[in-house]
């Protein structure tokens, strides 16, 4: 393990650790752009210039490799004034965009002008001229003026999802980025060269002047997108709310996991958003009485839920929970069910059109906790009814009340025609979830789930890893996280267990980690920002 | 017919593209003398002609379009019968190549990087062709022709068909 | 200097034909050097101080010695033959009239480094050139000094030839070779270096042509006699590519140790029309200009160093006092923005620029702080790319205008422009 020193701070890394992450490892950071711990070295843009003792001119420290006694300076008179520089060349033939480029106020041309650069421009040429405003594909626009040819998005199609449409064409100053003409850059994974983007080229055609990126907030979540569990940062406009059309969450960005995603999301989850802040929202308990919708409380909503359950015998019950709730959820559900006795309980409704997967990020189940309802165990008890079954019970009338957790059963594989009937056959359809769909339309009571951006809360993925979400945004209207929607049916039932008295999400959680085996031992603070695995 | 809208080589010469192949440890090594091929066969470089030649080496044709659109000697639109290339760096300057280059102009009746009406030549500007003890010197489609005068310069194009 | 090398025949008509370079001695050093251990052939490189001659003037010797010793990965022995500096024509001269030089040479640098395999890199716009090395080549197969188990030696080396397609950088030795692997020509970040993952991934040896012919030279007569044509740091003679104002622009070949005012007024008839010497380009357009009292410097890689400029290919330019020199500036300053490949930020944004800025001082729209502008930009730039093309473009912009500035200064205004 090389031993370096970084401005007088001695380091220990990993062999073949470059000189700019091992810096980054003493809390020293390396201005830079081509850079990309996910990308293969390019060494293009020359910003990451550092002074090694016993070298005679200063190296790009990207693409060096932290050795034995290195001495390495990032502060000299020198590498300060390559530095400025750098940044001059840079700027040449930037266009003055910054009024109109959504990269203003994360743009790392901006960021480093102001810390390296702060030079008095001297270029009144006329600057090179290129294409603007481009789309190149469904998410992702191109102004080839702001591109400061850093590689990382041809990188990117080439190493991470292997598409290779991007390219930079010409030589010289009129080099550009670009597709084969008439391509499209329409890969699954297209939206990550956003991210990548120092500047404003590359940029979210979503996004497009929504809203400004000062005036965000941001909170440390996952993507709900598949079992997958990608790490993302939702960041949220509350500040401006008649900017960005009016909708809370502004946008989705991957966050770093070495273990679940690295860097990288997919389009299907970065921009699947829109169901948040969508005029469904379901945002009051309803009760449904001679076909007529009646806003109700939630105290009268919950009692009348209590007595419905009472009323009917377990078997008349049957209970279709969801892989969307979070493992807190489906562990105060999983109490209920066991308390009321019930055994028609399920979590699985097969999708009407069957997910994709690859051999990156995305898998076939569309849902973030299909591994925690197993594991808590919402399937099927000795005897019960699965899915199915249920279904088929209710439209023969046998069972004679079926909640609906989250679920849009005309979204699934299961023949229309059967969840017609088991609808009309239940005498009471109970609906929780977030969104009014065809089957909360039919529904008797409908209680309003927060979305788990709305909340805190955690998913096992597929893998069996437990990650946390946490709450972006107040929920909305009267909404309340399923938990707490269940904690309180509990108490009117009467139930006096302790995670019926649940306040918070981690009470709820330590209650989990304590009553189900794989849990055990974890805590929110033990799954800090980058989760746990489950234990086997 | 193929041409540069509808690219296919022949038998024959698709069997020189897997020699050309061969030769090298990577195939990809055999890019640039099959496009000379292309060009060759095909007249110029067209978007067609990188799709299709992309094809022939697994390669995405963004990366095919950034080889063609890098090299000067592939052309990316059609050319005439005769391409003329005029030195205009820094001998060639000093022995009288802006004269050379004005004289043609005139002659022809074009500016520079166009072709004539008849599509008989087309007239480019070039960096150094390393023929410098000959300046002022221009490139007549293969071969080198140096000591150039404006009589020289009419003199050789009379003899271009 | 009376002993010529590399033009001994370039007057004969037949001089590129197997059967006239067998005549004059040609395939005996073969011979020798299959006699000789690889390890022995490159000393004798060594100690002949032989330098490379296409422009970064490294001895050569030492540069074969950088193959990871044990290493069984093939290795490659490329061939720089993309001559593209402006002012140089030496290499054409060689591959039209001794191709068999180049060739020879590259069977005993193969063995000397342990490789199979060789590629001629050729721009593509010498057509020329190249149908006469493929003839060559293929005589020499024919002959059988190329093939498997090479006249009885139990070594095996092939030639494939490739054509450029058209760019200066390709000159670079990662430049070309990225361009072998048939990809632009982006010079390649160093390390890894060439000598331990260069072509196609595996250790390789790009030599220039002239540097790759004087080896038969060298291992027939001898290290020590090659060292004692030169000076005490580089051996040989070189070819000089003399051109512009001269009376007999030509190749000229010479001891390295021969002085810029020989090779001008010895060799080559002296100034035109008797006119008087304003400057001299010693190396190739990236080398600092020279002015005419500059000349008494010999020609050789540590003397053109020690004056603050490079011997480079060896192209020489002439200009006498007609020549404006901020025109020529321009013009090279077109040149460089041109051929600047745009892999690196300094490089692509400035040669650019630099380029607008010279033009606009020709066109009488210059502002005096352009020349410092030019010449700060420059500097800053010096040494911060991922190749030297840069530099090689920093000569020209610093030391003409830093020689010439008076010239310049006549053609800027002061204050901004109206």
């Amino acid at each position: 393990m090389p031993r370096l020193t970084v401005d007088g701070k001695e380091v220990e890394v990993a062999p073949g650790t470059n000189v700019l992450e091992a810096a980054r490892q003493v809390g020293v950071e390396i201005p830079h752009y081509c850079y990309h711990p996910g990308l293969a070295i390019a060494g293009q843009c020359r910003l990451c210039m550092v002074d090694v003792d016993k070298v005679p001119r200063p190296q790009i420290s990207c693409n060096m490799q932290a050795a034995e006694g290195m001495v390495v300076h990032t502060q000299t008179e020198r590498v300060v004034e390559t530095r400025r520089s750098i940044m001059e060349f840079h700027l040449i033939n930037h266009p003055l965009d910054c009024p109109v480029c959504d990269q203003a106020g994360e743009c790392w041309l901006q960021i480093y002008y102001m810390r390296h650069g702060l030079y008095e421009p001297r270029m009144a040429d006329e600057k090179v001229h290129k294409l603007k405003a481009i789309p190149l594909g469904p998410h992702v626009m191109l102004d080839a003026e702001r591109c400061i040819l850093c590689s990382r998005c041809v990188r990117f199609c080439d190493e991470i999802s292997g598409t290779g449409e991007l390219g930079i064409f010409n030589r010289g100053d009129h080099s550009e980025i670009g597709l084969f003409p008439g391509k499209t850059l329409e890969n699954a994974y297209s939206g990550n060269v956003i991210d990548i983007c120092p500047v404003g080229a590359l940029t979210d055609r979503d996004f497009r002047f929504q809203v400004r990126v000062w005036y965000l907030d941001s909170a440390k979540s996952l993507c709900n997108g598949c079992a997958r569990g990608c790490n993302v940062d939702v960041h949220t406009s509350r500040r401006r709310p008649h900017h960005n059309q009016g909708r809370r969450v502004a946008r989705l960005k991957p966050r770093y996991n070495p273990d679940v995603n690295q860097w990288w999301m997919c389009d299907a989850g970065r921009y699947g958003f829109g169901w948040i802040d969508d005029e469904s929202r379901l945002l009051a308990p309803v009760v449904r009485s001679d076909g007529r919708a009646v806003p109700s409380t939630w105290d009268d909503a919950l009692s009348a839920l209590a007595a419905a359950l009472r009323r009917h015998r377990p078997e008349e019950i049957g209970v279709l929970a969801s892989p969307q709730m979070s493992n807190e959820d489906l562990c105060v559900l999983k109490q209920l069910v066991e308390r009321l006795g019930l055994s028609n309980v399920d979590h699985r409704v097969p999708p009407a059109t069957p997910g994709d997967q690859d051999d990156l990020l995305i898998r076939t189940d569309k849902h973030p906790n299909t591994r925690g309802a197993e594991l808590i165990g919402l399937g099927p008890g000795a005897g019960g009814l699965d899915g199915r079954a249920m279904l088929e019970a209710a439209a023969a009338r046998r069972v004679k009340l079926v909640w609906i957790l989250h679920h849009d059963l005309a979204r699934s594989a299961w023949p229309a025609s059967l969840v017609e009937r088991a609808l009309e056959g239940a005498e009471t359809v109970v609906y929780q979830g977030t969104n009014a769909n065809a089957s909360s339309g039919v529904a008797h009571l409908v209680l309003p789930s927060a979305a788990y951006v709305e909340r805190d809360g955690t998913f096992t993925n597929f893998a069996g890893h437990v990650q946390r979400f946490r709450t972006a945004l107040d929920p909305l209207g009267e909404a309340r996280p399923d938990w707490d929607i269940l904690t309180g049916l509990g108490r009117a039932l009467g139930f006096t267990d302790a995670v019926f008295g649940a306040e918070r999400a981690d009470q709820v959680f330590q209650a989990l980690a304590a009553s189900v085996a794989p849990f055990a031992g974890m805590s929110y603070r033990a799954l800090g920002d980058r989760g746990l695995g489950v234990r086997t | 017919m193929a041409d540069a809208a509808r690219p296919e080589f022949t038998a024959e010469q698709l069997a020189e593209v897997q020699r050309l192949q061969l030769l090298y440890p990577d195939k990809r090594g055999a890019l640039l003398p099959v496009l000379h091929l292309a060009q060759d066969a095909f007249g110029y470089v067209s978007l067609e002609v990188e799709e299709y030649v992309a094809g022939l080496f697994d390669l995405s044709p963004a990366h095919v379009h950034e080889v063609a659109t890098f090299y000067t000697m592939f052309f990316k639109a059609p050319v005439g019968r005769h391409v003329v290339s005029v030195c205009h760096n820094l001998t060639c300057h000093l022995m009288g190549a802006k004269t050379i280059v004005e004289h043609l102009q005139r002659r022809l009746g074009v500016d520079v990087g166009e072709t004539t009406p008849d599509g008989r030549v087309t007239l480019l500007t070039v960096e150094c062709l390393c023929a410098c003890e000959v300046a002022p010197m221009m490139q007549v489609d293969d071969r080198y022709e140096g000591l150039l005068t404006p009589d020289k310069v009419d003199r050789i194009l009379e003899g271009l068909r | 200097m009376a002993e010529t090398i590399f033009t001994r025949n370039f007057h004969l008509a037949d001089s590129h034909t197997l059967e006239r370079y067998r005549a004059t001695g040609g395939y005996t050093a073969l011979d020798k050097a299959f006699r000789m251990e690889p390890a022995a052939i490159t000393e004798e490189v060594k100690k002949s101080n032989l330098r490379g001659l296409g422009g970064a003037a490294f001895p050569t010797g030492v540069k074969w010695g950088f193959i990871p010793k044990g290493s069984t990965a093939p290795k490659y022995l490329v061939i720089n033959a993309d001559e593209g500096e402006p002012g140089t024509f030496k290499d054409r001269y060689l591959m039209e009239r001794d191709p068999h030089a180049l060739i020879e040479g590259m069977i005993i640098a193969a063995r000397a480094i342990d490789s199979h395999l060789g590629f001629i890199y050729i721009r593509g716009e010498y057509v020329q050139p190249w149908r006469v090395v493929s003839a060559a080549v293929r005589e020499a197969y024919g002959a059988g000094y190329l093939g498997k188990n090479i006249k009885g030696s139990g070594f095996d080396f092939d030639i494939v030839i490739h054509r450029g397609a058209g760019a200066y950088i390709c000159g670079e030795e990662t430049g070309l070779l990225s361009s072998l692997e048939g990809k632009k020509g982006w010079p390649k970040i160093k390390p890894p270096f060439p000598a331990v993952k260069g072509a196609f991934g595996h250790p390789t040896i790009v030599n220039n042509v002239e540097t790759i012919a004087s080896v038969p030279h060298i291992i027939n007569r001898g290290a020590e006699w090659f060292a004692g044509l030169g000076t005490r740091t580089q051996g040989g003679t070189r070819l000089y590519s003399v051109s512009g104002h001269v009376a007999k622009p030509g190749v000229v070949e010479a001891s390295v140790s021969i002085t810029l005012r020989s090779l001008i007024y010895d060799h080559c008839g002296g100034i035109a029309g008797g006119r008087k010497l304003k400057a001299v380009v010693p190396g190739g357009s990236s080398a600092p200009i020279l002015t005419a009292d500059e000349i008494d410097v010999t020609m050789d890689a540590d003397g053109l160093k020690n004056v603050g400029s490079m011997i480079g290919s060896a192209g020489v330019i002439v200009m006498d006092e007609t020549v404006s020199i901020p025109e020529a500036l321009m013009v090279v300053a077109r040149f460089y923005a041109h051929e600047s490949c745009g892999q690196c930020t300094p490089c692509r944004e400035s040669t650019g620029w630099i380029y607008k800025m010279s033009r606009r001082i020709v066109e009488g729209k210059g502002r005096k702080e352009d020349l410092d502008t030019i010449i700060d930009v420059a500097k800053r730039g010096a040494g911060t790319t991922i190749c030297a093309f840069y530099d090689g473009a920093v000569g020209p912009y610093v030391s003409y205008i830093e020689k010439f500035r008076e010239e310049f200064e006549a053609l800027v205004r002061s204050g901004t422009s109206a």
